[in-house]
């Protein structure tokens, strides 16, 4: 299994979800896949769990869908603890743990190529519904469970290391940009002013 | 701090718009937390880390909630690079209310908080990151609500640092 089919399976689903990214790969995979307005890709480290689960919290009727990286969820870890205890039901965290920090040059094994289980991590945080599937119908499976049921869900999804995203073309369109884009949909969609500052 | 500045404190970040706050607790404003928790008007979050606690005010923010970050002086340091990437890079409104620890006018300054707290602005230039120091209680109120029209106006963080009378 790899990461770009199991975006395959999972972009027709999404409707009026909104998809928080991380760094890696999958932001350019997920990018060139998915023009979907509800997208916010943080391009950053250890950061789209955290946005992911703070959107949860203030947009309750809202399913939110984080797209992790093993090498960025070992970033943040800390984020576990407060996911289970605050246990939202409108996210479904999704990890794709090709067990490398893999970049443009690199591919250095992360720790989950060692001894770490992400999902035991998770359950052991009291996310009770975590769970790791390694081939493409159990994916398709537990996204369909993660989207339609109203139960936090964080599936770790074991990849190859690929190297596909390298051949993509990078977005032309800025963070800010984007991040515009994302918050006139929530407007749009939520029927409130979200920027506040007026000229 | 004395319980009627905690208070004015919560008042004023009501009245400026402020609804959410993520927090890891710390002993200088730690009064204001009740005090948050009884109102239903504020969503208060706790947390394992700073970093967490600016990551998830950045996606309450985003989804339309103001959202603050309460946390120690330390928490600047800690909470630096999400400040980076989600305050600064990506552009999102958030305040966040620093108990500055160290400082010359902290009433609780040992030689455990001396150092991270001279080096508590400088961390802030560094970022670009626009503050003000409360010493007392002048015109608390006006000045949140100034630094929240701040935030909202260059979408980014503004964060206020409390000591003197806040460190009582």
């Amino acid at each position: 299994m790899n990461r770009y089919e199991c975006f395959e399976s999972l972009a027709p689903l999404i409707k009026d979800q909104l998809v928080v990214g991380s760094l890696s790969g999958q932001r350019v995979e997920w990018g060139s896949m998915s023009q979907h307005e509800g997208n916010l890709l943080v391009a950053a480290m250890g950061a789209a769990l955290g946005v992911g689960i703070g959107l949860s919290l203030v947009l309750p009727k809202r399913k939110v869908i984080a797209l992790e990286s093993d090498g960025s969820l070992l970033l943040s870890l800390y984020n576990l603890p407060t996911l289970g205890n605050l246990n939202p039901p409108n996210l479904a965290v999704f990890v794709f743990d090709n067990e490398v920090y893999s970049g443009t040059r690199i591919s250095e094994p992360s720790a989950t190529a060692g001894k770490t289980d992400l999902a035991g991590v998770a359950r052991s945080c009291g996310i009770e519904h975590a769970t790791t599937v390694r081939d493409l119908e159990s994916f398709k499976r537990e996204a369909a469970k993660a989207l339609e049921e109203n139960v936090l869900r964080f599936v770790v999804c074991k990849v190859d290391q690929t190297t596909g995203h390298r051949q993509i073309q990078r977005p032309n369109e800025d963070l800010w940009e984007h991040k515009y884009r994302f918050v006139r949909y929530l407007e749009r969609t939520e029927g409130k002013e979200i920027f506040k500052g007026r000229g | 701090m004395k319980p009627e500045l905690a208070a004015r404190m919560v008042g004023g970040l009501k009245e400026a718009g402020i609804s959410f706050v993520s927090y890891l607790p710390e002993t200088r404003l730690s009064q204001i937390l009740p005090l948050m928790r009884e109102d239903p008007s504020f969503m208060v979050v706790p947390v394992a880390n700073e970093s967490e606690a600016v990551s998830i005010a950045a996606g309450a923010s985003l989804g339309g909630r103001p959202a603050a970050v309460y946390m120690e002086g330390s928490g600047v340091y800690v909470g630096s690079y999400n400040l980076l990437v989600l305050g600064k890079r990506l552009g999102t409104p958030m305040l966040l209310l620093v108990a500055y620890y160290g400082s010359i006018l902290d009433k609780r300054n040992t030689f455990l908080y001396a150092f991270p707290g001279i080096h508590l602005i400088p961390i802030l230039e560094s970022l670009d990151i626009q503050y003000e120091v409360f010493k007392d209680d002048d015109s608390l109120e006006d000045k949140i609500k100034g630094a929240v029209k701040m935030m909202h106006a260059i979408k980014q963080p503004v964060a206020l640092l409390f000591t003197g009378a806040f460190t009582e």
